[in-house]
């Protein structure tokens, strides 16, 4: 019985052994969490009581110069819908209608939402996306919807704001609009305008609030204030003009696509201002799509190829080495130099200086470098670097491609660089670099700095403005000015552009067309070209300046400047005229010079002729077609069978017209 | 003898002192844990607490009344209590309603009541009317399967309903049979199931072998001449095998959510994304608790002035986080002494159940300690970490009518045994 009684109080004794093993157990615990790391958990509860809350400001906008937005701040929102949050009995009860709203908002089908939002709520989906980045009506719609009118703690709606930055002009100009674009990592990418003026003006700073956790998910802000109130960025007004980016975008567009090119760009620029009007940089993607990928116009540097004939003759021509009717043998295509070939497309045998740049001589212009600078190669450098052309432009937009220019001495220059410089290889400069010299030429031999911005706002009210910035010194002397003006008026007239050519609208400019990655093996079986055309228009009295540039066009179908580029800057010149003609005859009608003046009249008589006499349309696209026709004095009635270019016209060029006179126009 | 001067002295007033003291300081926890408004209707029975108040005044009513009772009637009606009691727990699977993923609830106008509380109360009268039986003898192996049946029985029915934590709470009767003399065999596979289980989820199989081979065979060499050298065999057999399979248990038979919470206990989880998501579910919950409690230091902020009671930090911390409350709001001096409170209340009803001359009373006033022993070692080892978590009360402080009720009569039933143990010669 002792040994029972023993057995018995052991098993007590371990009973309420464990109790109080258990109670120490439970107070080592509580003083471990109270003392020993009660730092650590006071840390922890601290860091989830107080929160430093980010008031972002709000980024300014982007305006064209004629006030239309280019890139906005809007508000976006995602909706989502935790599916456990609803009753069974609310679930239920609002699931069909719910799915019906949701039907007809998204096009999908009732069954099709009752479906997944059935599975949402089996699968204890907490945060199953109902819509991705929709507007504030489409938010304002959906949280009327059944169920997710009930609220967050009801129904179950989850919402989330963000601020995406819009284009409303869609693609048109992006990649010089531009972003500023932040990774996970924090690292930022900043492009085109918007990324060069983001720091500086349009992001503003942000607010700083503390909040204050009082409940589940609830927070209260601490004081009344803001610490820090936000901040909200400036509106930069750019100088693009939407009409002519519109121009130039498509006009691009459209001879990529013809020519299946790899990429291209198209910069318009005010002559007299420097204000880019237009830029456009559209690149092909795998599927063939073209979009606005790199700003080669600015970033790309490139051997400009033929455009740059033109700097090597005003060089030559402002050094007296020729003059322009000095006679230059141009061979029959084909001449040495210095132990190494340079052809010409056609043999054009003995020519004068300036017919050498008309024709697009490789050989002609090669000779007249050759034999005026051989000797003094570094004079004729010289003048490339009055001109600006081996330094950058200085653009705030970053990422501006590096030009290069060799000199004597660099480890690029050799006896031939000489001779390939005058035909524009050997060097690199980007194709902005190439345009504002040709503005140059077109604004009387003034330099001035391509600008993207005008003015930057708070509010309206100016708050920076940029000027234009002008060189001291122009280019050349006016004889020689003069002189290069004619030669490329005479381009288009007779020479490389004459294809181009349009009695009722003038253009200067000089085709190119330059080889490119001919230092690749396969260059022979798969041959690559740089298509280009640079200029300006009218071609007296300039008002803007223009260059196009395509990279590799599909051989098959064309490959020289006049055919592919050339078409374009055509194309913007026509278009910029018809839209804005009067502008330039009131200007004319006030400047009394008398060649300007007889200049005028010449004009103004045959813009009176053409007001009772049928002009010419064919070739005309049938929009610029009708506008002559319908600004006519006499009514006539056109007619139009189809559509894109005028093929054939029922009233001969000259032929008087009649009131009520029927005009058919055939296009195609 | 002070005990008969007057028949109120009769109850152990010691056990009812300590019992009022608990559910009181557990109704000022509810308040500060349950409060939304800034101002307190301590009367506003739209609240939680308000409504643990009416719980706390019908509390008093049903103890008049369990104490009324002839102590006979409890041991003469243990079984139809003990089959009522299981016939309501069969009912749920027909007219239960679901809160929480659990079938444990019946739906009576506004209210929910929860059989498995009081299904405890009914277990430990049937335990204890079987065992205290002249025909049972509790070291025979019939009797040992007919006593498991009666536990076994609610056990099964309230696993059914996916309310494991209640389950578990059974095992409690494992002290009353032991105390009673169940054989030590028992005790010594259930520590050691235990541990394996533990070892090799936590080490794997083959160093729990490992140490259970050393253990084993160094037993077997240092008692050789009282030890069998087959069953020996036999247990190693056993420790290996059971040491490679329950990875296979885990995996295959445990819930998901029942996993987690083991493996968030033993760390386990390496995965760094896993470990984010067990932080902002379950583990959130352990973690803003030992935040709160962290908070209170040594003296507490005081009443009503925890910030991360008022602030609604920890989920559930009216119901089974409340000892949250108590370390964040009376710190460490207040946690110890609800601690010290529960050690006191066991030890009593401990003492008290030694000291019963009728078998009856004595294995149910074990069962009385043992259930609201696991409920406290459950629980208040949930709230801070010592074990995996899982959801049961804190008994008498935990805001619920059912709960509330079903401890007050669990415990009274006892006090009214206790008080006649006098006249039961």
């Amino acid at each position: 019985m002792a040994v029972k009684e023993k057995d018995i109080l052991n098993r007590l004794y371990f009973i309420a052994g464990c109790m109080f093993v258990f109670g120490m157990a439970v107070l080592f615990k509580l003083f471990s969490i109270q003392f020993l790391q009660g730092d650590k958990y006071r840390a922890l509860a601290n860091e989830r009581v107080i929160k430093d809350v980010v008031i972002p400001a709000n980024r300014g906008n982007v305006y064209s110069v004629n006030g239309n937005l280019l890139a906005t701040s809007v508000p976006k929102y995602d909706i989502r819908f935790d599916a456990i949050t609803p009753t069974s009995a609310r679930f239920e009860k609002y699931l069909i209608p719910l799915s019906d709203s949701l039907a007809s908002y998204t096009g999908k089908s009732s069954k099709y939402y009752q479906k997944e939002l059935r599975r949402a709520r089996a699968n204890k989906n907490r945060y199953y996306l109902l819509a991705r980045n929709i507007g504030y009506s489409g938010y304002m719609r959906l949280r009327n919807f059944p169920l997710l009118n009930l609220g967050a703690f009801k129904g179950g709606l989850i919402v989330e704001q963000k601020t995406k930055r819009e284009h409303p002009m869609g693609g048109i100009a992006q990649r010089s609009i531009g972003y500023e674009r932040f990774d996970e990592d924090g690292n930022v990418t900043r492009a085109g305008i918007d990324g060069a003026f983001g720091v500086k003006y349009l992001r503003g700073s942000d607010g700083h609030r503390r909040k204050q956790k009082i409940g589940k998910g609830q927070w209260k802000p601490l004081s009344d204030a803001n610490e820090i109130e936000p901040k909200d960025g400036y509106d930069v007004y750019t100088t693009i003009d939407v009409n002519i980016q519109d121009i130039a975008h498509h006009a691009l567009l459209k001879q990529l696509e013809e020519y299946e090119a790899d990429h291209g760009c198209v910069v318009v620029m005010e002559a007299k201002t420097g204000e880019v009007r237009a830029i456009s940089n559209l690149g092909r993607n795998d599927n063939g799509h073209y979009y606005e990928r790199l700003n080669y116009a600015v970033g790309e540097a490139i051997e400009p190829g033929s455009t740059f004939k033109v700097m090597a003759l005003m060089a030559a021509l402002e050094d007296k080495v020729v003059d322009t009717s000095t006679v230059i043998d141009t061979k029959l295509g084909y001449k040495q130099f210095y132990g190494r070939g340079i052809y010409d497309t056609h043999g054009h045998g003995k020519i004068s200086a300036a017919r050498t740049l008309e024709v697009s001589s490789n050989i002609g212009l090669a000779t007249i470098v050759d034999q005026g600078y051989a000797k003094n190669p570094r004079k004729f450098i010289a003048h490339l670097q009055d001109w600006g052309l081996d330094k950058p432009l200085g653009l705030p937009i970053l990422g501006e491609g590096e030009p290069v220019i060799p000199q004597p001495g660099d480890k690029i220059w050799s006896k031939n660089a000489l001779p390939s410089l005058a035909y524009g290889y050997n060097l690199k400069l980007t194709p902005l670099q190439t345009l504002t010299f040709y503005n140059a030429i077109a604004n009387n031999g003034v330099i001035v700095k391509p600008r993207f911005i005008k003015e930057v706002k708070e509010l309206g009210k100016v708050v920076e403005s940029f000027d234009k910035v002008a060189s001291d010194e122009k280019i050349c002397s006016e004889k020689t000015l003069k002189e290069i003006q004619d030669i490329l008026k005479h381009v288009v007239e007779r020479g490389t552009g004459r294809s181009l050519y349009s009695p009722y609208f003038s253009m200067a400019g000089k085709t190119g067309t330059a080889q490119t990655e001919y230092w690749m093996k396969d260059w022979k079986d798969n041959k690559r070209y740089i298509s280009s055309f640079a200029g300006y228009f009218p071609a007296d009295n300039p008002k803007y300046s223009c260059i196009v540039v395509i990279h590799k066009p599909s051989v098959k179908k064309g490959y020289y400047g006049a055919d592919v580029t050339g078409p374009v800057f055509k194309r913007i010149a026509q278009k910029i005229h018809t839209d804005t003609p009067i502008v330039d005859e009131v200007e004319a009608l006030d400047v009394k010079v008398a060649s300007v003046e007889s200049e005028f009249e010449n004009y103004y008589k045959t813009a009176q002729t053409y007001k009772t006499i049928m002009p010419n349309v064919v070739g005309l696209p049938v929009m610029d077609a009708l506008a002559l026709l319908e600004n006519m004095q006499v009514d006539i009635r056109v007619k139009l069978e189809g559509s894109g270019v005028v093929k054939n016209q029922s009233v001969n060029h000259n032929q008087k017209l009649k009131n009520n006179q029927i005009v058919v126009l055939k296009a195609s | 003898m002070p005990r008969e001067t007057h028949k109120y002295f009769k109850f152990d007033w010691i056990t009812i002192i300590l019992f009022l003291m608990l559910v009181g300081f557990g109704w000022l926890n509810i308040v500060s844990a349950s409060h939304t408004e800034y101002t307190i209707d301590y009367f506003d029975f739209s609240q939680s607490y308000g409504k643990q108040l009416i719980f706390i005044f019908l509390t008093f009513g049903l103890i008049v009344l369990l104490l009324a009772i002839d102590a006979k009637f409890y041991e003469r009606f243990s079984s139809i209590i003990y089959i009522i009691s299981m016939l309501s727990l069969v009912g749920l699977f027909v007219f239960g309603k679901n809160v929480n993923g659990a079938t444990s609830w019946y739906g009576i106008g506004g209210m929910t009541i929860q059989p498995s509380e009081f299904a405890k109360t009914a277990t430990a009268l049937a335990v204890a009317k079987y065992v205290s039986d002249l025909n049972t003898n509790i070291k025979t192996f019939k009797d040992q399967i007919k006593t498991f049946i009666i536990i076994g029985t609610p056990a099964v029915l309230v696993l059914l309903q996916n309310d494991t934590g209640s389950t578990i709470v059974y095992g409690a009767f494992f002290f009353v049979l032991y105390r009673e003399g169940l054989p030590k065999i028992y005790l010594n596979i259930a520590v050691a199931l235990i541990l394996i289980s533990v070892l090799s989820l936590k080490f794997g199989g083959i160093i729990t072998s490992i140490i259970g081979a050393s253990l084993i065979f160094g037993y077997y060499f240092l008692n050789r001449r009282k030890t069998s050298f087959v069953l020996t065999i036999l247990a190693f057999i056993a420790t290996v095998a059971i040491s490679f399979s329950i990875k296979f248990f885990y995996n295959s038979v445990l819930q998901p959510h029942q996993k987690d919470r083991i493996s968030l206990w033993l760390r386990l989880e390496k995965d760094p994304e896993k470990l984010q998501r067990m932080k902002q579910t379950f583990a959130y919950n352990l973690n803003e608790s030992e935040k709160a409690i962290s908070s209170g230091g040594l003296t507490g902020r005081g009443y009503l002035e925890g910030t991360r009671t008022t602030g609604k930090f920890v989920p559930e911390q009216h119901t089974d986080y409340i000892f949250s409350t108590v370390g964040e709001e009376w710190g460490f001096i207040g946690s110890s002494m609800v601690v010290i409170l529960f050690v006191l209340l066991l030890l009593r009803i401990l003492h008290l159940a030694e000291l019963q001359k009728s078998q009856f009373s004595r294995i149910y006033g074990y069962s009385v300690a043992s259930i609201i022993f696991i409920h406290f070692f459950i629980n208040i080892g949930m709230v801070m970490g010592l074990i995996p978590t899982i959801g049961i009360p804190l008994p008498l402080f935990s805001y619920g009518g059912s709960g509330l009720w079903a401890f007050t009569i669990l415990l009274f039933i006892f006090i009214k045994l206790d008080s006649n143990r006098i006249n039961e010669w």
